[in-house]
C-alpha cells in the first residue's frame, strides 16, 4: 500500500510527467472543444504517436486526453449549444440557457468545478475499488472469464447509441472481426484472403482509427451547412457560496452515480451524464428551473460524465474490459506498450498502475486550472473552419496508422473501416461495440475454448461455477431484464 | 430508434394481448435491404468458415474446430438480424436525408488517395487530398488551402522521419527527401 501511494504521489513531484499532461491536457481540451471530435477519436488518433513513449507516459497521454476531452465537451456545450463531445449533451440543456442570459462564465465555471469534483472523486474510487477488484479475480480461470466477457458483450445492450439489438450485432461483427487471422490453438488460418499480415489477427489501431476518426470525418462532410456563433463571454468564474451550497449535494451524488455507471462495463460518460442529470432534476426543489439555466443541471451532467472515467478504468486494467470507447483504445494502448490488463497487473506493476492513478488525478487537478483560465480562448478554437480542420484529422489519421508498423495495409485498413463505421452511423448503428466486440473477442474464443477442455467438451460444467453462474445471470437479466419489464408494464 | 411507430402507450382493446396497434408506415427500402446485406454476410462468412482446415483432434481435443466459433457467430447473428428486420416492419425507422454530395465526394477522394499512394507517392496524396478536401467542403481561399497542403504533408514528413523514425514508402516526393 505504501509503495502504490509513493508510486502515485511520485507523478506529482516528476517535472517531465506534470510537463506532458500539462500539454496533453491543452490538447485534450482543445480536442473535446472541437465539435466531432472528442475524447475516443483524439485517443485513437495519438494512440500512434505515443508508440515511442515509455508506458506510464504513454498511458497518461491516452488518459489525459480522456479525461481533458470529457470535461472541454462542455465548453462548445455551454458557448455554442453543440456539445464537443456525447457525454455532454446534457449540459446543452441547462448550460447553454445560463449563457445566453449572459452568464456563460459562470456556468463554465459550475461545469469546470464538478467535472473536476467528479473526476478525482473517481480517480480515488478507482484507486481503491480496483486492487479489491483485482483480489476477486485472482480467483478467475477460463470459465468465469468466459462469462465474464460474456457479460460484457451483454451490456453493450444498453449502450446509449443505437437500439439494443442494432448494438449486438456490432458487437458480434467486432467478436467477428477478432477471428481472422491465425487461430490461436491451432494456427489454422482464418479469413486472411491471401494477406499473411493479417496472420497474428487485425492490427486494433487502424480499426479503432478508422471507426471512430475516418467515420466521423465522412459523418461531418454531411454536416457543412452548420454554421456555429460564440455567446459572448466575460470571464469564467468560480461558483460563489450560494452556488455551491445548491450544488453540493448534485455534485456528490452525481460522482457516485457517473463512477458506478462508468465501472459497467460497456457503459460510459455518455450514459452517466444522462443519469446525472436526470437525477439532478428528480431531486431537485427547483425542478421548472431546470432546461431554463439551472445550476443544478450543469452540475449534475458535469460530475456524472468525468466520474464515469475513473470508473470506466476500473474494468479496464482489472478485467481487460473496456468501460467505454475511450478505454477499448486505452486498452489497445496498455497492450502495445506490453501491459497486459487484469488482476496480475496489481502485483507485478504496482508502479506502473499507480503512476498512472496518479497523472489521472493531476490531469483533473491541471483542467481545473486550465479551464478557468483559458475557457475562453479555448471556446475560440471550435469556430475554426471545418473545411480546414478535418483535412488535418485525415492526415494524422492515415500516418498515424502507417507509422505502427509502416504497412500500408494499415492505411487501408483505416480507410475500409472509416467508410464500414459511417454506414453503420448512418443506419442507426453505434461504432463503439464493434471495438469493444474486437478487442472482447480473442478473450471469449480462447476463454471458451480452454473451458470446454477443461470439462472435456461439457460446455454445460460452465453453469458449476458459481462466479461463471454469476455472470452469465447477469448477462441474461442485461439482455432479456428491459424486454420483461416493458412487458410486465405493458401489460398492467 | 424511430418516433414514426406505433404509439405503444395507447390504449389496446384487445386488454393487452395484442399490444401493438396497426402498422400504417412502411420501412424504407434501404432498410429492408440492411438486414438482406446482414444475412448475406452472415452466409459468405459461413460458407468460408467451412472451408478452414479441421483440426487435429491432438490440439483441439473436445473443444472447438477453428471453424465453429465463426459459425456459431453468425448463427447469433442471423438470428438478431431477424428480430431487427421485424422490428424494422413494427416500427420503422424515419426516412433519412440521402447523402450530401460532399460525402460521396470525399470517399472518391479516399480512393484517389489509395490510387495516388499505391502508383505515386504517399505524400503527394496527402497534398492532393488535403487541398482538394479543403475546397470540397466550401474553403474559398484556394491560397489558404494550398498553404495547408503543403504544410501539413511536409511537417508530418519531417515530425514522423525525425522524431519517430518512421520511413514513408518510397515515391515521387519521398525519394527526393531520402536522396
Amino acid at each position: 500500500m505504501t509503495e502504490a501511494l509513493a508510486a502515485m504521489g511520485s507523478v506529482f513531484l516528476d517535472p517531465y510527467l506534470i510537463g506532458l499532461i500539462a500539454v496533453t491536457t491543452v490538447i485534450g481540451v482543445i480536442i473535446g472543444a472541437l465539435p466531432g471530435l472528442g475524447a475516443t477519436t483524439g485517443a485513437a488518433l495519438l494512440l500512434s504517436f505515443t508508440l515511442t513513449m515509455e508506458p506510464v507516459h504513454a498511458i497518461t497521454v491516452l488518459t489525459t486526453i480522456y479525461v481533458s476531452a470529457t470535461f472541454a465537451g462542455s465548453i462548445t456545450a455551454i458557448l455554442i449549444n453543440t456539445p464537443g463531445t456525447p457525454a455532454a449533451a446534457a449540459t446543452c440543456l441547462d448550460g447553454y440557457p445560463l449563457a445566453q442570459r449572459g452568464e456563460a462564465g459562470r456556468a463554465l465555471g459550475i461545469a469546470v468545478v464538478s467535472s473536476t469534483f467528479g473526476g478525482i472523486f473517481s480517480v480515488i474510487a478507482l484507486a481503491i475499488a480496483a486492487p479489491l477488484l483485482a483480489n476477486v479475480a485472482y480467483e478467475f480461470r477460463p470459465p468465469e472469464y468466459f462469462a465474464l466477457t460474456l457479460f460484457g458483450l451483454s451490456m453493450l445492450a444498453t449502450i446509449s447509441d443505437g437500439g439494443a439489438v442494432k448494438n449486438l450485432i456490432g458487437g458480434l461483427f467486432g467478436v467477428w472481426l477478432a477471428t481472422i487471422g491465425a487461430d490461436h490453438s491451432t494456427s489454422i488460418e482464418r479469413f486472411m484472403f491471401g494477406q499473411y499480415e493479417l496472420y497474428e489477427g487485425l492490427n486494433f489501431i487502424p480499426v479503432m482509427i478508422g471507426l471512430f476518426a475516418m467515420s466521423e470525418l465522412l459523418v461531418q462532410s454531411g454536416r457543412l451547412k452548420f454554421i456555429a456563433q460564440a455567446t459572448r463571454i466575460k470571464a469564467v468564474s468560480l461558483p460563489t457560496m450560494a452556488d455551491f451550497k445548491k450544488i453540493w449535494k448534485t455534485v456528490l451524488r452525481s460522482s457516485g452515480i457517473g463512477t458506478f455507471i462508468g465501472i459497467l462495463p460497456a457503459e460510459g460518460a455518455t450514459v452517466a451524464s444522462m443519469i446525472g442529470y436526470s437525477e439532478a432534476r428528480r431531486w431537485s426543489k427547483n425542478k421548472d428551473e431546470f432546461g431554463k439555466g439551472a445550476i443544478e443541471g450543469i452540475a449534475g451532467a458535469e460530475a456524472a460524465n468525468n466520474a464515469a472515467t475513473g470508473g470506466a478504468m476500473v474494468p479496464t486494467m482489472v478485467l481487460g474490459i473496456p468501460g467505454s470507447g475511450t478505454t477499448a483504445v486505452i486498452l489497445v494502448g496498455l497492450l502495445v506498450h506490453g501491459l497486459r490488463p487484469g488482476p496480475y497487473l496489481f502485483t507485478e506493476q504496482v508502479d506502473t498502475v499507480y503512476s498512472i492513478f496518479g497523472a489521472m488525478l493531476l490531469a483533473n487537478i491541471m483542467f481545473l486550472f486550465i479551464g478557468m483560465f483559458a475557457a475562453k480562448q479555448f471556446a475560440r478554437i471550435s469556430l475554426i473552419p471545418v473545411p480546414l480542420l478535418w483535412p488535418v484529422v485525415f492526415s494524422l489519421a492515415v500516418i498515424g496508422a502507417y507509422s505502427l508498423n509502416q504497412s500500408l495495409l494499415d492505411v487501408w485498413l483505416v480507410l475500409i473501416f472509416g467508410v464500414i463505421g459511417f454506414a453503420m452511423r448512418r443506419f442507426g448503428f453505434a461504432v463503439a461495440p464493434v471495438a469493444i466486440g474486437l478487442i472482447l473477442g480473442h478473450m471469449v474464443e480462447t476463454n471458451l475454448q480452454n473451458s470446454l477442455k477443461m470439462f472435456d467438451g461439457q460446455w454445460w460444467l460452465i453453469l458449476t461455477q458459481p462466479l461463471a453462474l454469476l455472470f452469465i445471470v447477469l448477462s441474461v437479466i442485461s439482455l432479456f431484464g428491459p424486454m420483461v419489464l416493458r412487458h410486465i408494464k405493458s401489460r398492467r | 430508434m424511430s418516433n414514426a411507430g406505433p404509439d405503444k402507450n395507447a390504449v389496446d382493446p384487445s386488454g393487452g394481448r395484442q399490444n401493438v396497434t396497426p402498422q400504417t408506415t412502411r420501412p424504407n427500402l434501404s432498410d429492408i435491404i440492411l438486414p438482406g446485406l446482414i444475412y448475406a454476410f452472415c452466409i459468405v462468412i459461413s460458407l468460408l468458415a467451412m472451408t478452414f482446415e479441421k483440426a487435429p483432434d491432438i490440439f483441439v481435443g473436445k473443444g472447438m474446430q477453428p471453424r465453429s466459433f465463426p459459425l456459431f457467430l453468425m448463427v447469433l447473428v442471423a438470428i438478431l438480424n431477424t428480430i431487427l428486420l421485424r422490428q424494422t416492419f413494427r416500427n420503422p425507422p424515419e426516412k433519412r436525408n440521402a447523402v450530401p454530395y460532399q460525402t460521396w465526394l470525399t470517399m472518391a477522394l479516399m480512393v484517389l488517395f489509395f490510387l495516388i499512394t499505391t502508383y505515386a507517392d504517399m505524400i503527394l496524396a496527402l497534398m492532393v487530398i488535403i487541398f482538394s478536401m479543403a475546397l470540397l467542403w466550401g474553403e474559398r481561399r484556394i491560397w489558404l488551402a494550398l498553404l495547408l497542403a503543403v504544410v501539413t504533408p511536409t511537417t508530418i514528413l519531417l515530425f514522423f522521419d525525425l522524431v519517430l523514425e518512421v520511413r514513408f514508402p518510397r515515391g515521387w516526393i519521398t525519394n527526393l527527401y531520402y536522396k
